[in-house]
């Protein structure tokens, strides 16, 4: 056997239950990153397509800054700010970096689906007499999270892979563990090999689910 | 039902209603024709306020509307809206679209939803279409739907937005067949349409737009026998 290969299959075994356990916590900052981004996202794309001006504006704000500064300048900017006044993990401080930034990509994706939906399903819901409220969330809403769905998957995997961004504060998730063991071992190229390997496993079972997914959405309606 | 008096409305510059009057009796149905670009759909979406009036005045089953100070929501709720388009809600099945406003809006019982959703399918002739998707119908089935939605509403009158301008021409006459029915039922009925032969058959009036005025208001015999004004003539004959 190549030697390349047996150096890999002992740098597995040797990382595994290490990098299990780290890819639990990458896991978690990614969903705490996804559902928090889609909490914000809804709330801020909202804002944007309000008639309110200053809405619109604290929009904006928001938008502009998450998307044109890099998420590892956000990540500790969050973490050593933010704990100046409140006590935070660094995982919890992480988290909420992730789903800030991830916030103000998603914010774009509902607008433009949203945006996206036929006038004609708004105006169908007011000549009923339904209120603008009632048309986003029952009529409107569902229809666009529809449509965001691929886009949104994008999103989750680009998270997924972002995530490793907060070893810059600590966090012991995949990346971080893997540059402890790099530097340990003095095997740089197969730790690194490794966990690159343990990430594209990740993303692709991530994209699966996701297909998955959009094949049942489409089989039940139209 | 409906009297609009003086009605300005303009997009932009564009000045597309020039101070029209119009008084719709209960029970009577008034077919609205002009070439496009007329004002009749923009005076149409005016009475349920998708379109807010510049100057001038409507009054709904007695009541002058104050777009600012009214509840237009309530309004709309007694104003039925029939689009080209027929806008269903494609993520709801054709039940659901039915009862859709009566539980949120009226905040009706499902089961009584149910029921008069129901009767309303069987009305228009849908009732086996209850649990199927808007995307598995034809035009003239969506169409006959999104009037069973707007009747679902019970409202007081029903205006019609070239229902019919969208099909293939095999489907129109379904559609028309259901209003009708319903003209005949005592429904008042504003309706913006093409088609002539039920502007003859089914109006008690029909009322032709030019250049956002109102230029011809006759019963259909003399609509189209005796015309009054030159453009009513020309446009007769194109249509016909």
């Amino acid at each position: 056997m190549p030697e390349i290969i047996v150096t890999l299959s002992e740098v597995f075994t040797r990382t595994l239950s290490g990098f299990l356990d780290a890819t639990v916590i990458t896991l978690q900052l990614t969903a705490i990153g996804i559902v928090l981004g889609c909490l914000l996202g809804l709330f801020f794309a909202l804002l944007k397509l309000s008639k309110s001006k200053p809405l619109q504006f604290i929009a904006n704000v928001y938008i502009t800054i998450i998307r044109g500064t890099p998420l590892i300048v956000q990540i500790t900017f969050l973490y050593f700010g933010i704990t100046e006044f409140i006590t935070l993990t660094n995982f919890w401080a992480g988290a909420i970096a992730l789903g800030v930034h991830n916030g103000a990509y998603i914010a774009e994706i509902f607008r433009g689906a949203i945006q996206g939906i036929d006038k004609g399903q708004s105006e169908a819901s007011s000549s009923l007499g339904m209120t603008k409220a009632q048309s986003m969330k029952r009529i409107v809403f569902p229809q666009a999270l529809k449509r965001s769905i691929p886009p949104l998957g994008n999103q989750f995997i680009i998270a997924l892979k972002d995530s490793s961004l907060v070893y810059v504060i600590g966090v012991a998730e995949l990346f971080s563990l893997a540059n402890r063991e790099a530097a340990q071992s003095f095997q740089p190229f197969e730790t690194y090999l490794v966990v690159g390997l343990y990430y594209l496993v990740l993303v692709m079972i991530f994209s699966y689910l996701l297909k998955l997914y959009e094949n049942k959405l489409d089989v039940d309606k139209d | 039902m409906i009297i609009a008096k003086n009605i300005h409305k303009s997009f932009g510059d564009l000045e597309v209603l020039k101070g029209i009057d119009l008084h719709v009796a209960p029970k009577e149905v008034v077919v609205l024709v002009g070439v496009s670009g007329s004002g009749k759909s923009t005076l149409l979406r005016c009475f349920n306020f998708l379109e807010m009036i510049n100057h001038g005045e409507i009054a709904i089953d007695g009541k002058t509307i104050n777009p600012k100070k009214d509840n237009l929501n309530k309004i709309r709720a007694e104003v039925g809206m029939v689009f080209q388009h027929f806008n269903l809600f494609p993520h709801k099945t054709v039940l659901e679209n039915i009862i859709e406003a009566p539980m949120q809006v009226k905040k009706k019982g499902k089961q009584e939803a149910i029921k008069h959703g129901r009767q309303l399918l069987e009305k228009v002739g849908l009732a086996e279409k209850a649990d199927v998707y808007p995307s598995k119908l034809s035009g003239g089935q969506k169409q006959r739907v999104a009037i069973a939605r707007s009747l679902a509403m019970e409202p007081k009158v029903m205006l019609f937005d070239e229902p019919t301008s969208a099909l293939d021409p095999e489907l129109v006459s379904e559609v028309l067949a259901v209003m009708k029915q319903l003209a005949q039922e005592g429904m008042t009925m504003v309706v913006v349409t093409h088609e002539m032969r039920f502007a003859r058959e089914v109006a008690d009036r029909i009322i032709m737009l030019d250049q956002g005025r109102i230029i011809e208001s006759n019963d259909p015999k003399t609509f189209f026998e005796n015309p009054e004004h030159e453009r009513t003539k020309q446009f007769i004959q194109l249509v016909e």
